[in-house]
C-alpha cells in the first residue's frame, strides 16, 4: 500500500516559480562553461588552440561561442581573394630555438576563419579575424595564457556583414591549461614530450594515427585518416617542435591516403610553402610548410566542391599564419582572465558549502551506513 | 538574445539526441536547461528553499554538462539523469536540508487561510506539514532521496531506478522499509487522518 507515500505526495510543498534573473544567470553559466571550457571532452587542443579548420566562432546572444567543424560547410559566395601582393619570406630566424621546461613558447599568430552570427533568429555567416597572442609551457607544467583580439570581420563576397559581427572584440586573455596531471602522456602537446617523439616517418606515422580524437573523429572508412589529418594540424597550431620531428611529422603526414602536395601555397602573411592538403566538406585543407626548414607557416582553405563546400570553386573561407615565435621566461600580467577548468572536470565550477568534490552524476554513498546494504 | 534551439532550426529532437550533439556543439546543451531548469527548480526548491535552489539547479547543470559525453544516448527523457545529478547536488547541500526540515517541523499547524496576508499563505504552502517535516527527518539521507523522488516527481520506478542507479527491484524493497519507518514515525495514527495541506 502506498499511503505514507500518498501522504508525502499529496502534502508536497509547493514550489515558486523560478526567479528570472536567477534563471538567466544560471542559464549563463551553463552557456559560459559551453564557451570557454571545450577541452573537458576533447583533451587535445581546445577550442582556445585550434587553428582555422578547428572551430568555427558563433555569436550567441552576443556571446562568441566556438562551434567545432564537422557541421555543415558555410557558403561562401565569392571568389579567391587577391590580398597578397609580394612574397614574404619564411621566417627561418625560429628554426633553431632552445626552449627549455620552465620556459614558455610564445607564438603569435593571424587567423581568419568561418564565423555563424545568430541575431533575431536569422542566422548568418560571415569570415571572422583575430590576432593571437599564445604563451605555452614548455614543458606542458601549469597553465598558458592566450589573448585574443578581434581584427576587422570581412563580409563574405554578395552578402553585407551582419550587424553584430563587429561587436566582438576579440576573446580577452584566456587560461589555458598544461598537460593536466594523471592524464596519458599520449595527451600531451608541449615541447619537452614532443622532442622525444620518433624522428623518422614511419614511427611518427604511428604516432599520429594514434591520437585520440574524441568527440572529433568523423564516421566512415577514412575516419582514421581525416583524423590523423587533423591531428597534425592540431599538434603544430600555435606549437614548436625540434627540426627533426617537424620534418617526421611533415613526411608522416604526407603519407596519409588522400592527402595531396602543392607547391607555392601562400599563407596568411604571403609567405609561400609547400602545402599538404585534404579535402573534407567540399574544402581543401592545407597545412603549409617552409620547404626548407620544416617550420609551420600557416592554413589555407580553399572551396573545391561548389555543392559541399557551398561556395563557388576557388573561395578562401580559412587563412591563418603564425608570424613569430619566441622563448620567454614568463607569463605576461594579465587581468581578467578567463578561466580553463580542464584538470578539474570532477569538481564543481564553484566550491559547496560542504563540496567533497565527488563525481556528482554518480549516486553518493549513503553516509549512514558504511557497508551497503544487500540488495533485495 | 537568440535561444539555442534556434541552432536546432526548431527541430523537435529528443534530449538525448540534442545531448548528443552538444558534445560538438557544446551551447546547444543551453536546450536541455531551457527544458528542464523549471522542474528541477520546483524539486530542488522543495527540498533545500528557493534562496538555496538557486544556486544548486545552476549546479545541475553545470554538472550535467560537463557529464555530457557519459549520457547514454538510448534514453530518450533526460529527466532521470537530471534528477540523479539533483539528488546529488541537494546531498552536497544537508546542512541546508537539515535546516529547513527542522524548521518545517516547528511551524505551528495553523491552516493557511486562518490569515487574511496572501503572503503568509505563500510561505506556508511551500512549507511542509510538521507531523510530515518530523517523519522526514527520521530516515536516512538515502531513503530522503528516494521517497521525494518517489513522492514529488512524476517519475515511474524505473526512472527513479535510473536516476539513483539501482536496480527496480531494489526501489521497490527500500520503499517497502521506508514506508514501515514512516508509519511508526507517524505515530501508528491512521494517516488519513492527516489533512493534506495541499492537493
Amino acid at each position: 500500500m502506498d499511503d505514507e507515500i500518498e501522504l508525502f505526495s499529496t502534502g508536497r510543498p509547493a514550489a515558486p516559480p523560478y526567479p528570472p534573473g536567477a534563471r538567466e544567470a544560471a542559464r549563463r553559466r551553463l552557456l559560459n562553461a559551453a564557451a570557454g571550457r571545450r577541452r573537458l571532452l576533447w583533451p587535445r587542443p581546445g577550442w582556445q588552440a585550434v587553428g582555422a579548420f578547428g572551430l568555427t566562432l558563433a555569436l550567441v546572444g552576443g556571446l562568441g561561442v566556438a562551434l567545432s567543424s564537422g557541421s555543415a560547410p558555410v557558403a561562401v559566395p565569392g571568389a579567391t581573394t587577391t590580398e597578397s601582393v609580394s612574397v614574404a619570406a619564411p621566417p627561418r630566424e625560429f628554426a633553431d630555438l632552445d626552449p627549455k621546461p620552465g620556459q614558455f613558447l610564445l607564438v603569435e599568430s593571424e587567423t581568419m576563419s568561418r564565423a555563424e552570427s545568430l541575431d533575431q533568429g536569422k542566422q548568418t555567416r560571415y569570415l571572422n579575424r583575430t590576432e593571437r597572442k599564445f604563451w605555452k609551457p614548455v614543458d606542458g607544467n601549469g597553465k598558458g595564457l592566450l589573448w585574443i583580439a578581434g581584427l576587422k570581420p570581412k563580409p563574405f563576397p554578395g552578402s553585407t556583414l551582419p550587424e553584430n559581427a563587429e561587436s566582438w572584440q576579440g576573446g580577452g586573455w584566456n587560461e589555458v591549461d598544461g598537460h593536466c596531471p594523471g592524464s596519458p602522456d599520449d595527451t600531451r602537446t608541449d615541447y619537452v614530450h614532443l622532442s622525444t617523439l620518433p624522428s623518422d616517418q614511419a614511427g611518427m606515422r604511428e604516432f599520429i594515427y594514434k591520437q585520440p580524437r574524441g568527440g572529433k573523429q568523423p564516421r566512415g572508412d577514412n575516419g582514421s585518416d581525416v583524423g590523423a589529418f587533423t591531428a597534425v594540424g592540431d599538434l603544430l597550431w600555435e606549437n614548436y617542435l625540434p627540426r627533426a620531428q617537424r620534418q617526421a611529422m611533415f613526411e608522416a603526414a604526407k603519407t596519409i591516403p588522400g592527402v595531396e602536395v602543392a607547391e607555392g601555397v601562400q599563407d596568411s602573411a604571403g609567405r609561400e610553402g609547400v602545402a599538404l592538403g585534404k579535402v573534407r566538406n567540399g574544402v581543401l585543407e592545407q597545412l603549409i610548410f617552409d620547404p626548407d626548414s620544416y617550420l609551420f607557416l600557416g592554413e589555407r582553405g580553399t572551396v573545391v566542391d561548389e555543392r559541399a563546400g557551398g561556395a563557388p570553386v576557388g573561395s578562401v573561407v580559412a587563412l591563418t599564419a603564425q608570424l613569430r615565435i619566441s622563448v620567454t621566461d614568463r607569463l605576461p600580467q594579465a587581468e581578467n582572465v578567463a578561466e580553463d577548468a580542464s584538470c578539474d572536470q570532477s569538481q564543481p565550477a564553484t566550491p559547496l558549502p560542504t563540496g567533497t568534490g565527488d563525481d556528482l552524476t554518480k549516486p553518493s554513498a549513503d553516509p549512514s551506513k558504511t557497508p551497503p546494504p544487500p540488495v533485495d | 538574445m537568440v535561444s539555442a534551439q534556434a541552432l536546432l532550426d526548431g527541430a523537435t529532437l529528443d534530449d538525448s539526441i540534442v545531448i548528443t550533439r552538444s558534445r560538438e556543439q557544446p551551447e546547444l546543451f543551453a536546450v536541455v536547461f531551457d527544458r528542464h531548469a523549471d522542474e528541477m527548480f520546483r524539486y530542488t526548491a522543495r527540498r533545500l528553499g528557493a534562496e538555496v535552489a538557486e544556486d544548486a539547479v545552476a549546479e545541475v547543470f553545470l554538472v550535467a554538462f560537463r557529464a555530457r559525453t557519459r549520457y547514454d544516448p538510448s534514453r530518450p527523457d533526460a529527466r532521470p539523469w537530471l534528477y540523479g545529478i539533483a539528488t546529488n547536488v541537494v546531498s552536497q547541500h544537508r546542512r541546508a536540508e537539515r535546516r529547513r526540515t527542522q524548521a518545517m517541523a516547528k511551524v505551528p499547524a495553523d491552516r493557511p487561510g486562518s490569515f487574511d496576508d496572501r503572503s503568509v499563505e505563500r510561505v506556508t504552502a511551500e512549507q511542509l506539514q510538521p507531523r510530515l517535516a518530523r517523519a522526514l527527518s527520521t530516515l536516512s539521507a538515502r531513503e530522503r532521496d528516494l521517497l521525494l523522488l518517489v513522492a514529488w516527481t512524476d517519475l515511474t520506478y524505473e526512472d527513479v531506478a535510473e536516476a539513483l542507479r539501482i536496480p527496480v527491484g531494489t526501489v521497490r524493497s527500500r520503499l517497502h522499509r521506508v514506508r514501515a519507518k514512516l508509519r511508526r514515525a507517524l505515530g501508528g495514527i491512521d494517516p488519513f487522518a492527516l489533512e493534506p495541506q495541499h492537493g
